[in-house]
């Protein structure tokens, strides 16, 4: 009994940033960490410092690329006859009073006091981490032009804002990288109702279980929507395909954790400016 | 008495002499005027200066950067130092802090053994930038050789108004005063300091710390907590079925 969550644009703009924030974080905290073993070895995997930035800007390029499609794939999502509704509603990312509400009420049935909330299609953390990256790689793509054309920007605007674009772009990829390889990580593989992997994003399926447990207003929407039975028309993943993905999955999740625990380690032998 | 005769003499000589009175008047009305389209004088050497700008028009529309060298008027012997104001007669040359580092032409004048000295032993906070680091470079490299100017000095090729083009583009070609204006010893963001020498990086750094602490204040005891919960029920659910 499976339920369609992803579509296969939705899961190929997934993978899409897995690959490119992957390499942009080891091509980026690699020159970062430059002065150290750590950043020796990881720059090395990318064909050593100077190539590296190379690797870097052109995945960038493609990274802001890939946010230019997606933008417009987001537009055309939108029902001009329903606007409120479509950006407002259940099936909307927009962040609404509900999503503190329900914040509010994990945090105290983690500790025993209420029911756990009742979640539609979006879960609170699922915007979030939505909404973490909109604004934060437009703001690396902006802060990252302006270091790569330090001539052309200072055209417009005084030197000293490279050093603020600076500092910008490494703690915002710090932010992102570590809420990515801690909260996203352990909520999409380690926590216990998803160990070993939540398959959803690769798939496009969630067991009806499951849904039913952690998104109970959204099946019951589609219950009464009459779209349930509809959703429910999906063949499991082949077990290639499954292999696959988990060998993925668990390739960019080490290759995270590389990162985050050396991060931690060495840096206190960088500095952030 | 003059007579008659001899005043018939002297008539074409008092009539020449007053035509020529009223040619010279007229000569002379017609140079004032042409004095007046004339340049306004001006003290020597002192016509390219401007009070703020000094002589960057002159220098960015011939290219030659330190032909027109001479201390502006705006720079007289008096030193007087912005926000600083000693003594009876502040702006007299023993009103203000005279020996301002930033200012003279050996910039370690007076320092005892300096010969002795390495830069690093004083300087260690500017050894640690992404051009000593990444770049490799030493001190000299932009600083120049003995004796070292100091950055504000008329004739330092670090002076703000030549620094780009005497320092910058000898590796980054095209450096525009503007981008000298990249500050290379940024000060330590966290600083408080720093609010007073850097305000912009200042804000920024505490605003980005801001968000990640309040991100991860919010979300890492709700992960954690969540995960442990979880795993509670499952221990709860297994020993209940068993």
């Amino acid at each position: 009994m499976l339920l369609k969550r992803f579509n296969r644009i939705q899961r190929l703009f997934h993978l899409f940033l897995i690959i490119t924030f992957l390499i942009q974080a080891g091509t980026g905290f690699g020159r970062l960490f430059i002065t150290t073993d750590f950043g020796r070895s990881l720059t090395s995997i990318f064909g050593g410092y100077e190539t590296a930035i190379v690797v870097h800007f052109w995945v960038g390029i493609l990274m802001m690329a890939g946010f230019t499609v997606h933008t417009i794939y987001l537009v055309t999502r939108i029902n001009r006859r329903d606007l409120v509704n479509s950006i407002l509603g259940p099936d909307s990312l927009v962040l609404g009073p509900q999503d503190a509400q329900h914040l509010f009420q994990r945090i105290l049935w983690t500790m025993g006091f209420g029911s756990s909330p009742q979640l539609d299609r979006w879960a609170y953390w699922e915007k979030f981490d939505y909404w973490s990256v909109f604004w934060g790689l437009p703001l690396l793509a902006v802060t990252g032009i302006m270091l790569k054309f330090p001539l052309l920007t200072t055209l417009f605007l005084p030197g000293w804002a490279l050093n603020i674009s600076g500092l910008l772009h490494r703690a915002e990829a710090i932010l992102a990288a570590s809420y990515i390889f801690i909260v996203h990580f352990f909520i999409g593989h380690l926590r216990p109702a998803s160990f070993p992997m939540n398959e959803a994003m690769f798939s496009g399926n969630v067991p009806l279980e499951e849904a039913v447990k952690e998104k109970p207003a959204w099946v019951e929407r589609l219950r009464q929507e009459g779209r349930l039975l509809e959703l429910m028309k999906v063949r499991p993943p082949a077990l290639w395909y499954r292999v696959l993905y988990f060998v993925f999955g668990y390739t960019a999740l080490g290759f995270g954790i590389y990162i985050l625990i050396n991060g931690i380690v060495y840096g206190r032998y960088i500095q952030l400016h | 008495m003059v007579n008659k005769t001899e005043m018939r003499m002297w008539q074409p000589v008092v009539r020449s002499l007053r035509a020529s009175f009223w040619s010279v008047l007229g000569s002379l009305i017609w140079l004032l005027i042409l004095v007046t389209l004339l340049p306004n004088p001006a003290l020597a050497q002192g016509e390219m200066v401007t009070d703020i700008r000094r002589y960057r028009e002159r220098e960015l529309s011939t290219g030659y950067y330190e032909e027109y060298e001479v201390k502006s008027a705006r720079l007289v012997p008096i030193v007087s130092v912005p926000g600083i104001r000693r003594g009876l007669f502040p702006y007299s040359p023993t009103g203000a802090e005279v020996r301002i580092r930033t200012r003279l032409a050996d910039s370690h004048w007076g320092i005892k053994f300096y010969k002795d000295l390495r830069c690093e032993y004083c300087h260690i906070k500017e050894t640690r930038d992404i051009h000593t680091v990444r770049g490799n470079l030493t001190c000299r490299q932009c600083h120049g050789g003995e004796p070292i100017a100091s950055i504000n000095h008329y004739y330092s090729p670090m002076n703000p108004t030549r620094r780009h083009a005497y320092v910058c583009s000898k590796c980054h070609e095209g450096a525009s005063a503007s981008y000298a204006s990249y500050v290379i010893h940024a000060p330590n963001p966290a600083m408080l300091s720093t609010k007073e020498t850097f305000p912009v990086l200042f804000y920024v750094f505490w605003f980005m710390v801001a968000l990640a602490v309040g991100t991860f204040a919010v979300f890492l005891p709700h992960t954690a907590l969540w995960g442990l919960r979880e795993l509670l029920m499952k221990k709860e659910k297994t020993e209940g079925e068993s």
